[in-house]
């Protein structure tokens, strides 16, 4: 205890004291002056001094002395110790049997005097495991941890711990995850297990690849490998698109450790979902195998959806056709149109013609595979075509092309009985069906007006409005749907026929629109002054449903952007195009996940509270590709989700430098087993060692003697005056 | 009591009804047709036999059925949006239009419509001429009336021409208006209409001057040219053609 001060805080302000004591004094002077006049001079003193003294210890009082005593209190330093108990603590610590985590094991718990034993006697010591979470262990349960799971985080961890420990000791072979610049909680003691120089591992490092890539242009891939242990060596790094192999390249090894990176270059030529794969060969002596392929998905999409487009004639169709898909910059349209037919003569030289020969032969063979859309104008097939192309056409169809027949008079009747009005959503006779006797306004049919081609707005009642208010049509096929056909739009006179019909084939779409007049919608709106986009619109809804844009799909699947691991449940959105939400809802919606063996695991499905969104969940329990199925009545959806293991894409070389930058950001210092760990960790100890001070205040006017002493100088001076008869 | 012109047109009419055979189907729904622009003041009808004989050609010629019958419009007429080929001619000045006319003219042919107009006297400067380009003018102020490039689509629609002909040879090039990659108003001062019209007896109304049946003959390219343009428009700037028409014109 340190000694006592005595303390004031008047409780007045100090002037008043002063005058109040000034006025004191001033009475006494004057009881002194009128006492002489009655009593000899020592007499008077002494009476004017126990005045004096009374007077002066009650105005003292408005001081408030306080007489204040301090005490010094130390408190034992509290101390942490981190074990890393993640996946990589199970691999062996100097190439032998005996794991990382071992040697940690070890380092606390042998010798006659263990290290930890120590510790508790003199610290108050906290153990903890770093895992996949930070988790609070007794020391007897230090002898029954094992390795596993996930990478352990180390901020996240320090963080919590903050203020709470004088000084934390992490036994650790660095494979956590921290944030550098992290500077937060107490000084950290690294102690690091493993040994650098014996581990023996070669990985897939890390993957530079687009997460989605445009058919046929060429994509690159950047791989970095890395190896530890392996002088003189040729790796052997390979690029696969499921089984198939797109590439391999060798990457020579001469050094420990190593790193070098390799570029793939491929082209795909297929839309859709890829499940890429890299891998490097295992070698002999690995401490890991399953960082030596990372799997990857690739979307594929079309860069610009590619029409090809054949028309029987110049006409306003084609014209309005033509400006539609022209002003689209996602379309790549090569249209031919039959300036003249075989009856029509020609009057001039060739090298006076603009003709060109129509490569019939050619688009219909080789070349049309290579369009996602064909649409055939008031063509009549009969002069250019073989059976073969028209066969050809069927199978584009089925497998995946879209194919919009555009009436006009030359249009349907010469499709009766061939492959393509096997394709077609409407019934095709060899009778005449071409009628322009009157003109023929249009409705939306129920479906037409939640359908993606013809709700041109998102509002329904705009939706009908505007199609009610185009212009009639001056000429109509006349057709029937098919019974897998539907209708879209129909005409308004009489039994309706239909203009706009739709219908699926194998994996395409067909679209039949049976007038050469819809060029009039454009023209109509422009005539009311509503501009050309209902037009524009219109077409590029077509192109988009017959080429299945994704973004037209009755379904969508959102997957979190950070790939998951192992163990982890996954969690992704479903969303139903609004159109369809009302469908699906009549009908039930259903998912099915598979593992990357194929079979199917469970999943759940529930609403998310928004309209026509669903939430997907699923535990993947093992590393691979996943195929996620959503099927609704409106449609199905596959997307293929990569989960990474453990220790995929993972560096498990043990990482003592990791550990030094978190020493040193944390003010603490990185230990070796040959250090003198205990009086380090002491050393450090000592250095957060908290005390604190105890403070007692006691007021002078609160003590029992304070009274009593002035009514003693005020007796006395009673005392005296009656005495010298005063009183 | 029935005149004797209603008599004659209900008689006829009734004939037509049964006598005419049904034409092939194509030949009943024509892709083209004239649609005349009749205006206030001047002359807007000065070669009225200049359809058929530009049709026939066309059908001879091309795929494109043709209506050998012209339709005459103004520009109040409310189908006005609806006619593929606005045609417009004259050899003096007309009176200007008014603004809502301008305006309507403006939209159709901005939006997509097309107009073919054509300066029958070929008087630069004078008459027909200045009051087209004043109303050109007017109708789009930031876009000029000029000479159409030699690699202009309408030179390479259908034949590959380097000249045009008509009545007169008063400019060897056609003018137009062009919006991005559109032109929607091609102009000529040759008289194409005079070079293609021809009596009830089939004769030529008009000598062409003075490269005769020649110029005559250039006429009839350059007016399938310009209608099958309005058909296709840049059609024959995609680059699948490029190689052929290159070869041809070097040939």
């Amino acid at each position: 205890m340190s000694p006592g001060q005595l303390t004031f805080e008047p409780v007045i302000p100090v002037w008043l004291i002063v005058l109040l004591l000034s006025i004191g004094l001033a009475s006494v002077l004057l009881q002194y002056w009128l006492l002489r006049k009655r009593l000899n001079r020592s007499k008077s003193l002494a009476l004017s001094f126990l005045r004096l003294a009374a007077i002066s210890l009650l105005i003292s009082f408005a001081l408030n002395p306080s007489f204040v005593a301090r005490k010094e209190h130390r408190v034992s330093p509290s101390l942490a110790i981190l074990l890393e108990t993640s996946q990589t603590m199970g691999l062996s610590a100097k190439g032998d049997r005996r794991s990382r985590l071992d040697e940690a094991r070890e380092l606390l718990l042998s010798g006659p005097r263990p290290l930890l034993k120590i510790l508790r006697e003199k610290f108050d010591v906290k153990l903890y495991s770093v895992g996949e979470s930070l988790t609070a262990v007794e020391a007897g349960d230090v002898a029954g941890l094992k390795a596993g799971g996930k990478r352990g985080d180390l901020t996240e961890a320090l963080g919590k711990l903050q203020e709470k420990n004088a000084v934390t000791v992490l036994l650790s072979d660095g494979n956590l995850r921290w944030e550098d610049g992290h500077s937060a909680g107490p000084p950290v003691l690294s102690i690091p297990v493993g040994d650098p120089q014996e581990y023996k591992d070669v990985l897939v490092k890390a993957i530079k690849a687009p997460s989605i890539a445009f058919r046929e242009r060429e994509v690159t891939i950047d791989v970095t490998v890395k190896s530890y242990g392996y002088r003189g060596l040729t790796l052997s790094v390979t690029l696969k698109d499921g089984a198939r192999l797109l590439g391999a390249k060798s990457v020579a090894i001469d050094k420990s450790p190593a790193e070098a990176s390799v570029s793939f270059a491929f082209t795909p030529e297929e839309v859709g979902q890829h499940n890429l794969s890299v891998s490097i060969l295992p070698q002999v002596g690995e401490s890991v195998l399953s960082n030596n392929t990372v799997e990857l998905s690739l979307k594929v999409v079309r860069d610009k959806v590619r029409i090809l487009m054949v028309s029987g004639n110049p006409s306003m169709n084609y014209r309005f056709m033509r400006m539609a898909l022209k002003n689209d910059p996602s379309v790549d349209l090569l249209s031919f149109v039959i300036l003249r037919t075989p009856t029509d003569i020609l009057n001039v030289p060739l090298q006076e013609q603009s003709l060109i020969p129509f490569p019939v032969e050619t688009l219909f063979t080789k070349d049309l595979k290579n369009f996602d859309l064909l649409i055939l104008d008031n063509f009549s097939h009969q002069l250019y075509f073989n059976p073969k192309y028209l066969e050809n056409v069927r199978e584009f169809v089925n497998d995946g092309g879209g194919l919009a027949m555009i009436g006009g008079p030359n249009q349907f009747t010469g499709y009766a009985g061939t492959p393509i009005g096997e394709v077609l959503p409407v019934k095709l006779t060899k009778k005449e069906d071409y009628r322009r006797d009157a003109p023929s306004r249009v409705r939306l049919t129920r479906i037409g007006m939640i359908h993606p081609i013809t709700r041109i707005s998102s509002d329904e009642k705009d939706t009908l409005n505007l199609w009610r208010e185009m212009p009639s049509l001056d000429g109509i096929n006349l057709l029937e749907p098919k019974s897998s056909g539907t209708v879209l739009l129909e005409t308004t006179e009489g039994t309706p026929r239909p203009i706009i019909t739709v219908g699926n084939y194998g994996k395409g779409r067909a679209f039949v629109l049976s007038t050469d007049y819809s060029w009039k919608w454009y023209m109509g709106m422009v005539a009311k002054g509503k501009g050309n986009w209902a037009y524009f619109r219109f077409m590029e809804k077509m192109v988009r449903w017959l080429t299945k844009d994704p973004a037209l799909g009755p379904i969508q699947m959102i997957l979190p952007d950070r790939p998951e691991e192992v163990g982890q449940v996954r969690e992704f959105k479903i969303k139903m195009r609004e159109e369809e939400s009302s469908l699906a809802q009549r009908g039930p919606v259903s998912i099915s996940v598979f593992n990357p063996e194929g079979l199917r695991i469970d999943a759940q499905l529930k609403s998310t509270g928004q309209p026509g969104e669903l939430a997907g969940t699923f535990s993947p329990q093992k590393a691979g590709t996943y195929k996620v199925k959503i099927e609704t009545r409106a449609g199905s959806l596959e997307e293929l989700m990569v989960v990474s293991g453990p220790l995929e894409d993972q560096d498990a070389a043990p990482d003592p430098e990791r550990l030094r930058r978190v020493a040193s950001s944390t003010g603490g210092k990185i230990l070796t087993r040959n250090d003198d760990l205990l009086k380090e960790i002491e050393a450090y100890a000592a250095k957060g060692e908290r005390h604190f001070v105890e403070e007692r205040r006691v007021p002078l006017w609160a003590m029992t003697v304070t009274l009593p002493v002035i009514l003693i100088l005020l007796g006395m001076e009673w005392f005296w005056r009656r005495r010298w008869g005063l009183i | 009591m029935i005149s004797r012109r209603n008599f004659l047109s209900l008689a006829l009419g009734i004939s037509a009804f049964f006598s005419i055979p049904k034409p092939l189907l194509s030949a009943r729904f024509p892709h083209f047709f004239f649609a005349q622009l009749k205006y206030r003041g001047g002359e807007w009808d000065p070669n009225p036999q200049y359809v058929e004989p530009v049709v026939e050609e066309l059908e001879l010629r091309t795929s494109i059925d043709g209506e050998k019958e012209r339709r005459i419009t103004t520009l109040s007429d409310p189908d006005l949006f609806f006619y593929p080929f606005l045609y417009m001619a004259g050899k003096y000045e007309f009176e200007p239009f008014s603004s809502g006319e301008r305006e309507i003219l403006r939209r159709f042919l901005a939006y997509g419509g097309f107009l073919f107009a054509e300066d029958t006297m070929g008087a630069k400067g004078f008459g027909f001429d200045r009051a087209f380009r004043t109303e050109m003018k007017q109708i789009f102020p930031n876009y000029d009336l000029k000479r159409l490039p030699p690699d202009h689509s309408v030179y390479r629609s259908f034949y590959l021409i380097e000249s045009i002909g008509g009545r007169q040879k008063v400019n060897p090039s056609l003018e137009g208006i062009t919006i991005d990659t559109w032109t929607p108003v091609i102009y000529s001062q040759n008289d194409l209409s005079g070079a293609w019209s021809r009596d009830k007896y089939g004769r030529w109304t008009n000598e062409c001057v003075p490269g005769g049946e020649t110029q005559r003959f250039s006429a009839f390219k350059a007016g399938i040219n310009i209608i099958v343009y309005s058909l296709t428009s840049d059609y024959k700037k995609d680059l699948i053609h490029h190689p052929f028409i290159k070869r041809r014109q070097n040939q």
